[in-house]
């Protein structure tokens, strides 16, 4: 008996071990990594870099990929990026640039897509990828319900080759956001896939699954270790100047820093804010500190069978809750200085998009202490708490990850709360205990954090009605009739101008209703080695991304 | 006869405690809230039937340990169409189930890796011995003097240090002259041979380091605390009374006795070495079971955490059986209990 015991004890202390240490984020394919603008513009004298040595650019990062099969590979989106081409590619957040398609026209109804598909270009395998190839790899998609990207052609009726560089997409429906569903859907060669059965699909682990006409070719992967990819001479854009990628694995963030500053890897992927002033005075290191659609915000608890208490309804108490916070500390604090303070649930960084209009809540302690007089809620027996019209105090359920940044943060908040009179203590919980909360939105405020899509759609959908069901996105439980209207409506609405108008309303209903309030918009921050490399594109967010990446040099 | 029977009971207990853990591992990430579901469906777009089939490929369409709809439908044995009795069918064909991350073979994911984690700590481990006796002998044979002291105050200090802040310091001072990460120089291969092996080398220098550096000070203290409670029985003196001088009777009499309770220590800690490197396979990125059982807990992928915690655990019974039978064999004082 003593022995299990003692077994149990070890396997409870792994598990504990393990628990404690996995609080880190795995980057999972956000897809919001932006690219620069001047992609077109062929890399200088490519010849003169690859006459001797190859040029390998060795970067670190704490996760590859999880496989060399698109159909179910959900992390690794810069290198899947760099092997695959798509129709539409993004250029900047939010903003996009023709990919392998060159042009493309939409008919009045908003129903018939034509393409003009780019001449000459070849899979990595040698096989053509002219109209027809592209038609085949759009309808393979959606026979084969790729589970990684098929979702974003459900609206496509019907998709024909009219001839090899004409394209023709008939839609079920109108929509609004064309050029960001076609960025997510890679273009496959029916010469890897045709032949293989929905079984054999999901079971392809070899190299050749990643075969794509993009910038470089996957020649080596070891699970954990590295990945890599050697040029694509014949990308139709232009010749990469950099011969070879190799992509280290690193298991910390600080284990990277270090190899970065040892020479061992050229560019780290992130580096973490507590390493930016060291990296900063690293005279052969330079750090890019770019913009982000990662957004941090106080949920609060706005589903109408929720167990938060009656007064979190009041508009008056959301607002008094805004006036306590003071973002600019959470930004010092947690960001080191590295992060914007956040009014409309779109970030700046996502161009026009964002609601420049509205005008942030300040942090105002007076100002909440006057809107709650106002409204009634009075320290009736002289603790510190205001109370409702019942009787029972201003006192909210306040949650977070257990992480010692956020126990910094929910302190913030919950002391400027308190200057207005209203009690939140924090409690810290691993993630998943705070998720396990939601089936019931057994919580009153909740303190967290994501990354947006390049397209705003996806911040509105998680404030739909149909996602507060079990599996659904709604971390809010927010359902809002007017708010559904406008969602479908900017769904359909092609014309950017009409969609943009609906998209800045929507973001100031929510400004308004406050099932989150807005804290931050983090910057994107990462390191290269300067004595080496220069000329990475750095439009906002991602240096390893396809066309930054394309762009960059080594020094001679 | 008595001993036989030793043996016997030994063996059924430590096949007992692997089905305690067969069934213990199963439940112990199921009764953790959340759900595995949310990391397999990756966006909220798919269709219905797409998550269906996606759940439906990794068994988790159905109840986990009872089915009662099943029950209704087909009485006991329907009751039994759960996840709980497809992993044990499983497992009993040696399937340890398909990764949710990688979809690969759990098997094959765990044989990649055990090699690179074995390889790693029997060099950390062997050196720790090795070293770690030695010291512990030296420590003891000079009792009370000054060098007893420096020994003792170098094992206290790095057996109380944490691995992975030792191992994080030994990186910033080696400052690049060794690989900060992974195993091995990407494109190479075991086949490359020699070139292949030496590299390898190289990158074993500072986890190893740090291995054996923390690791000695446990064998070592063991080793001094074993050889001082042998010098001071009763048959030492009767060893010297004979006048056999110090060094004979060191040797013969009190080595022999103090190296027991060392073959239990190395048997057990052997049991660990599967698992027993998470934090310096962390430090520094070594590619090993460690890693996996690290980035599986991040990305609750349970097929993968059951499995390594199963050879986790079946290396550890292991280990402790081999320790029982070997103090039987080697102390004749060892009855059954």
């Amino acid at each position: 008996m003593k022995k299990l015991m003692t077994l149990l004890a070890l396997l409870m202390t792994i598990s504990l071990i393990l628990s404690a240490c996995g609080g880190g984020n795995a980057t999972e394919a956000p897809a919001e990594a932006p690219i620069d603008n001047s992609v077109d513009a062929p890399a200088e004298a490519p010849a003169e870099a690859t006459a001797g040595e190859p040029v390998t650019l060795n970067v670190g990062t704490t996760y590859i990929w999880d496989t060399a099969n698109p159909t179910f590979g959900w992390y690794g989106y810069t290198i899947r990026y760099m092997i695959y081409d798509t129709l539409v590619e993004e250029q900047g957040i939010s903003n996009f640039q023709p990919g392998l398609a060159e042009s493309w026209e939409v008919s009045d109804d908003g129903l018939v897509w034509t393409f003009k598909i780019r001449e000459g270009v070849k899979f990595h395998d040698g096989t053509p990828c002219d109209a027809n190839a592209v038609a085949w790899s759009l309808n393979w998609t959606l026979e084969q319900d790729v589970e990684t990207f098929a979702f974003y052609l459900y609206n496509f009726d019907e998709i024909v080759a009219l001839d090899d560089t004409t394209l023709q997409v008939t839609l079920s429906n109108p929509v609004g956001n064309m050029e960001y569903l076609l960025m997510y859907v890679w273009i496959l060669p029916e010469s890897v896939w045709g032949d293989l059965t929905s079984e054999q699909i999901g079971e392809f682990e070899d190299v050749a699954a990643a075969t794509g006409t993009g910038p470089y070719i996957l020649t080596d992967w070891s699970e954990g270790e590295y990945l890599i990819l050697e040029a694509n001479k014949d990308y139709w854009r232009t010749t990469p100047a950099i011969d070879k990628i190799i992509y280290h694995e690193y298991a910390t963030e600080d284990a990277m820093v270090q190899a970065l500053q040892a020479g061992e890897i050229d560019v780290v992927d992130t580096a973490p804010s507590t390493a930016i002033q060291t990296l900063q005075d690293d005279p052969n290191v330079e750090v890019p500190i770019m913009g982000s659609t990662t957004i941090d915000e106080l949920i609060i608890n706005s589903y109408e069978d929720g167990t938060q208490p009656a007064s979190l309804w009041d508009p008056a108490v959301r607002l008094a809750i805004a006036y306590g916070i003071d973002k600019q500390q959470i930004v010092n604090v947690a960001y080191l200085g590295y992060a914007d303070t956040l009014g409309p649930v779109v970030p700046a960084s996502m161009g026009d998009w964002h609601n420049s209009d509205i005008v942030d809540i300040p942090f105002d302690v007076a100002e909440g202490n006057r809107v709650l007089d106002e409204a009634g809620y009075m320290d009736s027996d002289g603790d510190g708490v205001r109370e409702f019209s019942d009787g029972s105090p201003l006192e909210y359920r306040f949650y977070g990850t257990d992480s010692a940044t956020n126990a910094r943060i929910l302190e913030i908040i919950a002391d400027g709360l308190k200057q207005v009179g209203i009690s939140a203590s924090p409690t810290l919980m691993d993630e998943d205990s705070l998720i396990a909360l939601y089936p019931a939105f057994d919580f009153d405020m909740i303190y967290w954090g994501w990354g947006l899509d390049p397209d705003p759609d996806f911040a509105m959908l998680i404030f739909t009605c149909d996602q507060r069901v079990e599996g659904g996105w709604s971390d809010s439980g927010y359902c809002d009739q007017d708010f559904e209207d406008m969602y479908i409506e900017q769904g359909i609405t092609v014309d950017h101008e009409a969609r943009r108008a609906l998209i800045w309303k929507m973001q100031e209903k929510l400004f308004n209703d406050r099932p989150y309030i807005l804290l931050t918009n983090a910057k994107n921050i990462q390191a290269y080695r300067s004595d080496r490399f220069t000329g990475f594109g750095l439009e906002p967010g991602d240096i390893l991304w396809k066309a930054a990446l394309l762009q960059a040099k080594p020094i001679q | 006869m008595q001993r036989s029977d030793y043996l016997i009971r030994k063996i059924i207990f430590a096949l007992a405690t692997l089905a305690a853990v067969v069934v213990f591992n199963f439940f112990l990430f199921r009764i953790l809230p959340g759900d595995p579901v949310k990391l397999i469906i990756h966006s909220p777009r798919m269709t219905a039937e797409a998550q269906e089939r996606i759940k439906s490929n990794f068994g988790l369409d159905k109840p986990v340990w009872f089915n009662q709809e099943g029950f209704q439908e087909e009485g006991i044995s329907g009751a039994f169409d759960t996840q709980f009795t497809a992993y044990l069918r499983e497992l009993t064909k040696g399937d340890l189930g398909v990764s949710f991350s990688t979809r690969k073979d759990v098997s094959e994911l765990i044989k990649e890796r055990i090699w690179r984690t074995v390889v790693l700590v029997v060099v950390g481990e062997l050196l720790a011995i090795f070293i770690g006796v030695i010291l512990g002998m030296v420590a003891a044979w000079r009792r009370g003097t000054s060098l007893d002291t420096s020994i003792l105050l170098y094992g206290l200090f790095t057996w109380a240090m944490p691995t992975f802040f030792f191992g994080i310091i030994l990186l910033i001072i080696s400052g690049g002259r060794f690989p900060i990460g992974g195993m091995v120089t990407p494109g190479l291969k075991p086949d490359d041979g020699l070139v292949y092996w030496q590299d390898v080398g190289r990158h074993l220098i500072l986890p190893t380091l740090t291995l054996t550096i923390l690791y000695l000070s446990e064998y070592m203290l063991i080793m001094r605390s074993s050889v001082v409670e042998v010098l001071s029985e009763d048959y030492i003196l009767t060893a010297k009374a004979k006048g056999l001088n110090a060094f004979q009777t060191f040797r013969d009499h009190a080595l022999k006795n103090a190296m027991l309770p060392m073959v239990t220590i190395i048997a057990l800690t052997l049991g660990y070495t599967v698992g027993g490197a998470i934090q310096v396979e962390t430090v520094f990125s070594w590619p090993g079971i460690g890693r996996l059982m690290f980035d599986a807990v991040q990305k609750r992928d349970y097929p993968v955490l059951q499995g390594t915690f199963l050879i986790l655990a079946v290396s550890v019974i292991i280990a402790n059986l081999i320790a029982d039978l070997l103090y039987a064999a080697l102390d004749p004082r060892v009855k059954p209990d």
